[in-house]
């Protein structure tokens, strides 16, 4: 369970013509996140977890996934998002992040959404002061029907969750 | 293409690895055999031009330019002084050691060609060069004085030649032994002789004769140079193979011309070269051996692990259907094959464990060159003496030793054993012994490093430590004689350039420690002055399995190594007692610290614990007590890595599946003591005494 070779981006490759990235739009706390499809290598129901005393709160312990070790973060702690009191495990997603696989721990699965390029709102082209993990910002069709479209933060996993401790 | 690209230099170099390791082993045997004034074994010499030769062959194959150079040189060395035409000598020796030093590091090197190496691989080669060119002394051609007859000595090799020149030269009587061969198996019946001759004679060649034989076999004549009375050499063989006769040494020169057409061409090649069969002997051995990535016996533990998980739910399964009359006769077969399951299971893991063992001696060979070297160096004489070197360890242990056991050696060295005059002023021999040694002891392995050199002068260790700061002048007036020796293990005990007014030693010792608690092991020091040190390390024997205590704390499970563990004892609170803000028990009249792991852990105490435990754990000469929830159970467990995101927490060595997707935190118990003992609030005076 190493890294793939190619790095899962959110960037699409600027020869190619119709590209469009496969997004996993997952939500944590009120809000809905992107992750690369790419990066993404499974999506798991909550195991039992183990928790690792000392670790920081962003941690919520380990599980075992076919014999491997998986260190699992808790996506709302870790984008510090408030509001939120800590519920029962949604799901777990497994990230590929450079050297490891990590768990991401979500409030739920929302759908795989196929975003052409012009679809996506680069951070680079705003203004707003964003942090460095936001690639950018895209619009997905809604599931509820209050509204007819939905916003999903582009995240960019290395940056997110590489380098963690 | 990139990975494939890699994999096979990975294996190249891995092999060169493996070459230059065997070279230095053997260069290290010739000089032994040298300083003892011994004419070297003449197959040893052999093995180290193999090695070269192998080498010279690989490396012109992966693009390793330099290391093809500079065994090319020392080929041609190597095969003059087993021609007979070099004297084995100090300064052919120093080159041939340095070719070692050379090898590791242009094998190290990211670019294999890379010309700034070219001026110093020149040079080294013009050195080369320069020795192959001072001939060995000739003291007269003996073998025409012998009845070989020339037909025989003009079918010999250089080296057949050579080979039998020496064995005149050193006194040996020649035999010609008349044996016949079926044809059919003749291959191997020579082999069998050879092996049966081995001891007693040495083997010059074999030529078939021109008489003896018909269709289905052969007579050979084996020509051989021996020490064994004829007499006795009659006795073994003459039965067996055939007529033995001495080859007299002759007054007169023999005057008949060689006659190359006396041998019917063809009939050479039946006959097996020494230097082909040998190199024969060698591939077959490669064949019968593979080179295995060790994560991939990791792989394979893991499989193991899954299969112990599968079978516990098919036995889950099974008990779930317990009761129900209709199945009892199946019920009871079933618990038959799971009983032979497991067995099997538990065969398996202990095959794979074996396969990640490899003997010490990968390791010890290394030092050996060191030892010459630093003594060297030093202008010390220094013995190296190794036993165990057979003992065998996980071969990630293996890798994780090398550095710290250098430290050690070289340290040993350095600073422990005395130069000549002050040896022979003190009577001691003049000769300084290193001893390496390893044996198993339970489930660990011990390896010790004993000089018999000045030993450490515990006050001026403490004197150190204290100007440096380690500890404050009053703290250090408590310490017992170990203390001061364990001072050496502390950070920033000693930096390079107060080595040399420093009677103990201790570079790097800090680092050595760590190294060594790493991998689960301890390590401790004696010494007596004037008499020596001894290090002793003590390691678990495999990384990968270790038997664990399963226990509760704060609800949850942990495991912690048994190799650790010295007892457990029931705990009571009204037992505590408080020194300077440590909790502290009594045990059998010694004072105990210890540390709950709950609170330790951050954890939440967990109420009516009607009995709690007292996990009494030692770590060289220091003792903790862990105070614990309640005892589970003990288990063989594997332990795997927490990854990096999570290697920044303390105290945990990893994690361990207990099966039904139950994972168990590892305790990294050096770690843990580390942490207790050098939390700052106690002072070496506090700390438990051995």
């Amino acid at each position: 369970m190493t890294a793939g070779a190619q790095r899962a981006t959110l960037v699409p490759d600027p020869g190619s013509q119709d590209a469009t990235i496969p997004v996993l739009a997952v939500a944590a706390g009120t809000e809905l996140y992107g992750f690369p499809l790419s990066a993404v290598r499974e999506i798991l129901m909550p195991p039992p977890l183990t928790e690792v005393p000392r670790a920081a709160n962003h941690f919520l312990g380990v599980i075992a996934v076919r014999g491997e070790i998986v260190t699992v973060v808790d996506l709302s702690e870790l984008l510090r998002l408030e509001d939120r009191d800590r519920q029962p495990l949604g799901r777990v997603i497994l990230v590929d992040v450079a050297e490891e696989l990590i768990g991401v721990a979500v409030d739920r699965v929302v759908q795989v959404a196929q975003l052409q390029s012009d679809q996506i709102e680069y951070a680079s082209a705003m203004s707003a002061d964003l942090s460095e993990y936001v690639v950018g910002v895209a619009r997905i069709p809604s599931e509820s029907v209050a509204t007819s479209e939905e916003m999903v933060i582009l995240i960019d996993p290395r940056a997110l969750l590489g380098g963690l401790t | 293409m990139s990975d494939l690209r890699d994999n096979v230099q990975q294996e190249f170099l891995a092999e060169a690895q493996e070459l230059v390791e065997a070279l230095s082993r053997d260069l290290l045997l010739l000089d032994e055999a040298h300083q003892r004034a011994e004419r070297p074994d003449a197959s040893l010499i052999n093995e180290i031009f193999r090695s070269v030769h192998t080498l010279k062959g690989i490396a012109g194959m992966f693009g390793y330019k330099h290391v093809g150079a500079i065994a090319h040189a020392l080929e041609d060395l190597l095969d003059d002084l087993r021609l007979g035409r070099l004297d084995i000598g100090d300064p052919l020796l120093d080159v041939l050691f340095d070719s070692v030093e050379r090898f590791q590091r242009l094998l190290s090197l990211e670019d294999p060609q890379s010309p700034e190496e070219t001026p110093e691989v020149d040079a080294y080669v013009a050195i080369v060069r320069s020795i192959g060119n001072q001939p060995a002394s000739d003291d007269g051609d003996p073998l025409h004085r012998y009845a070989i007859g020339s037909a025989v000595l003009s079918v010999l090799t250089e080296y057949e030649e050579h080979r039998l020149r020496a064995c005149i030269r050193e006194g040996m009587q020649l035999y010609r032994l008349r044996a016949t061969f079926d044809l059919t198996a003749i291959d191997d019946s020579i082999e069998a002789l050879r092996d049966v001759i081995r001891d007693d004679a040495e083997i010059i060649t074999y030529l078939p004769s021109l008489e003896g034989g018909n269709d289905e076999s052969i007579e050979l004549v084996v020509l051989l140079a021996s020490r064994v009375p004829e007499s006795e050499l009659k006795a073994h063989f003459e039965g067996q193979y055939g007529a033995v006769e001495a080859i007299e040494e002759q007054t007169h020169l023999p005057t008949i011309p060689p006659q190359l057409t006396s041998i019917p061409p063809g009939t050479q090649s039946l006959l097996p070269q020494p230097e082909e069969e040998s190199g024969q002997a060698s591939l077959r051995s490669v064949a019968n051996s593979v080179r295995v990535d060790i994560r991939k016996l990791d792989d394979l533990m893991n499989v193991v692990g899954e299969l112990a998980l599968v079978r516990t739910a098919v036995g889950r399964a099974i008990s779930g259907l317990d009761g129900d009359p209709k199945y009892k006769h199946s019920l009871r077969e079933l618990d038959r094959l799971g009983r032979g399951f497991e067995r099997q299971l538990a065969e398996l893991r202990t095959r794979i464990l074996d396969v990640r063992m490899v003997p010490l001696g990968q390791v010890f060979s290394k030092f050996a060159r060191i030892v010459r070297q630093a003594a060297r160096e030093h202008d010390k004489q220094v013995r190296l003496v190794v036993t165990g070197a057979n003992t065998e360890v996980d071969k990630l242990i293996v890798e994780e030793l090398a550095d710290p056991l250098m430290h050690l050696v070289r340290n040993a060295i350095d600073h422990g054993i005395e130069s000549v005059e002050t040896r022979m002023r003190l009577a001691k021999p003049s000769e300084g012994t290193l001893a390496l040694n390893a044996y198993h002891k339970g489930r660990n392995v011990v390896i010790e490093v004993e000089d018999d050199g000045g030993g450490m002068h515990a006050q001026k260790l403490r004197e150190t430590a204290v100007s440096r700061g380690l500890l404050t002048a009053e703290a250090s007036h408590d310490l017992t004689r170990q203390e001061m020796l364990n001072l050496v293990f502390l950070p920033g005990f000693s930096t390079n350039e107060s080595v040399t007014d420093l009677s103990g030693r201790g570079v790097g010792m800090d680092v050595v420690k760590t190294n060594i608690l790493r991998m689960g092991g301890v390590v401790s020091i004696a010494s007596e002055q004037g008499i020596g040190t001894k290090i002793t390390v003590t390691l678990p024997i495999t990384l990968a399995i270790i038997r664990a205590l399963i226990v509760k704390v704060g609800g949850r499970l942990f495991a912690l190594p048994i190799s650790a563990i010295r007892e457990a004892v029931p705990f009571s609170q009204q037992d505590v007692r408080t020194i300077q803000g440590r909790k502290v028990i009594t045990m059998r009249g010694e004072t105990l610290p210890i540390c709950d792991l709950t609170p330790w852990f951050g954890l939440r105490e967990v109420e009516h614990q009607a009995s709690r435990f007292v996990i009494v754990c030692e770590m060289g000469n220091r003792e903790l007590g862990f105070v614990v929830d309640d005892l589970v159970g003990q288990e063989d467990v594997i332990t795997k890595s927490l990854g990096q995101t999570l290697s920044s927490v303390r105290g945990f060595a990893g994690a361990t599946d207990l099966g039904n997707q139950r994972l168990a935190l590892v305790l990294d118990t050096p770690a843990l003591f580390s942490e207790y003992f050098s939390s700052s609030e106690v002072q070496p005076s506090m700390e438990a005494r051995a």
